[in-house]
């Protein structure tokens, strides 16, 4: 027997498939063809089986099916509980961007206008670099560092907020480093799927992409670690077992990534065991 | 194909992506479009009224939209979430656009939905392009065309997309179900792309 959109074909005689688009729309969701022997529907067919009248309503309606098909699979993959973590983060990283390059370009203003200033010596942050400026200028300057400002207090807010959700969404990797690095894991493989499916080695290097390559094709040396460098236990490890450290904990959490796949809670003896061997592995012989 | 002063164009409703307009018709930007590269290359077959097409990658529909002004129908499949909304919006308007959200690599996901054509276009970044291409020629009608935009990067990224190329041009004709007609290099359109034209034995 041979399934098509529009009905069965078995041996030589047609059984359309009755019902409204949404009908047929679930049914060609779920059909199985095997491929060995497959002939393609043919719309004669489908006009002598009564499925439709002629060659125009044969498109019509399997268009109207594969829209319904289309966003069905649509909303589907959109319900993930990644889909929006993934837009969070994006947004949280650009954020950082789009400050960076406003603050920079700033301070190359304001010191046009007060040429005695200079941030050598001062022992001061970027957040009261900016304060410093918004307060003392007018006019446009004025007005987009205290933009700044407002923009750097969002980013706050969302990073609190990708931290939170990270903590649902992979309790497990959260546990492990933190919410924000987890999230920017996710971002990089490109969802909890993904990411699940990637081995400990590949999580390693996630984010090292350019050193990777020209480790690849020029044989510079490998890299060590990508985002997960961003978490303390990696960074602040000392140089000789920074590697290890990297390597240990990129393996744990391959394995957190699976246990937030599939079983979406926290598994509090894993995490204890990983956090005691990440603990161990940064320890210098 | 329509050529105005060496321009290529289609005609039909404009203003899909912010296309250009010339005496009414929607300027085919070669730089946009792998197709419109391939046309300029004077290469690749005739688009006709009576087409129809499988297209493999439709991404945002954009060359879609133009194949549609020429053919009389084109099954358009794409795998990803975010431009099949685009694409499906190209669909609204075009009414032998036939949107299709699946697998490529995987035709039993939409054997049921495809009639046998006359042409199959495939630009889909893989590593398996040539076997991706080689499951769907059971779509092609018996001297059916396969146009493979090939993306030699996308195979392998250290090898030299010479090598490349002739490893995908002996895998097609390997199997025996296609014959490899023509082939060029899409440069100075599109870097390491080459385009493969064969005819279903």
């Amino acid at each position: 027997m041979q399934s098509y959109w529009f009905g069965d074909m078995a041996d030589g005689t047609c059984q359309p498939c009755t019902g409204d688009a949404g009908t047929l729309a679930d049914r060609a969701r779920s059909l199985e063809t095997s491929m060995d022997k497959f002939a393609p529907p043919d719309w004669q067919v489908a006009v002598a089986c009564g499925a439709c009248r002629d060659r125009a309503d044969y498109l019509a309606k399997l268009r109207e099916v594969c829209f319904l098909v289309a966003e069905h699979r649509i909303r589907e993959k959109y319900s993930g509980r990644d889909v929006e973590l993934l837009q969070m983060t994006r947004t949280l990283d650009e954020l950082d961007t789009v400050i960076n390059l406003l603050t920079g370009r700033m301070a190359e203003w304001y010191q046009t206008r007060h040429p005695a200033f200079s941030r050598k010596f001062r022992r001061f942050d970027a957040r009261t670099l900016v304060r410093t400026m918004s307060r003392r200028s007018g006019g446009a300057l004025g007005r987009v560092t205290g933009d700044i400002e407002r923009l750097s207090a969002t980013r706050t807010a969302l990073a609190r907020e990708v931290s939170a959700r990270a903590e649902v969404v992979m309790p497990n990797c959260s546990a492990l480093i933190g919410g924000l690095v987890a999230a920017r894991l996710l971002l990089h493989a490109g969802g909890l799927e993904p990411l699940a499916r990637l081995p400990g080695s590949a999580i390693q290097v996630l984010g090292a992409r350019a050193a990777l390559f020209s480790h690849l094709c020029a044989r510079t040396p490998c890299p060590k670690h990508g985002i997960i460098f961003q978490h303390r236990r990696v960074h602040n490890a000392p140089q000789q077992v920074r590697g290890k450290v990297a390597r240990v904990l990129a393996a744990k959490l391959a394995i957190a990534a699976r246990l937030d796949l599939y079983r979406c809670v926290a598994v509090p003896e894993f995490i204890e065991r990983s956090q005691a061997r990440i603990d161990a592995a940064g320890v210098v012989p | 194909m329509i050529w105005i002063d060496g321009v290529l164009v289609s005609r039909g409703l404009g203003g899909v992506y912010g296309e250009r307009m010339l005496s009414n018709a929607r300027i085919w930007d070669p730089y946009r479009s792998k197709l419109s590269a391939l046309y300029h290359q004077k290469k690749g077959v005739e688009l006709e009224p009576d087409m129809r097409v499988l297209y493999l990658g439709a991404a945002h529909g954009t060359t879609v939209s133009h194949v549609a002004d020429y053919v009389e129908v084109v099954y358009a499949v794409e795998i990803a979430a975010r431009p099949m909304q685009d694409l499906l919006e190209v669909a609204r308007r075009r009414t032998n656009v036939v949107p299709i959200m699946a697998d490529a690599a995987q035709p039993e996901q939409y054997a049921p939905l495809v009639e046998p054509v006359d042409l199959v276009y495939q630009d889909v970044a893989q590593p398996d392009q040539v076997t991706i291409a080689l499951a769907n020629c059971i779509f092609l009608k018996p001297g059916g065309t396969l146009i493979l935009m090939f993306k030699t990067r996308s195979v392998d990224t250290r090898k030299e997309p010479g090598i490349v190329f002739s490893d995908a041009v002996s895998h097609l004709t390997g199997e025996g179900r296609v014959v490899v007609r023509d082939s060029t290099w899409l440069a100075p359109y599109y870097r390491d792309h080459a385009a493969i034209i064969c005819t279903k034995s």
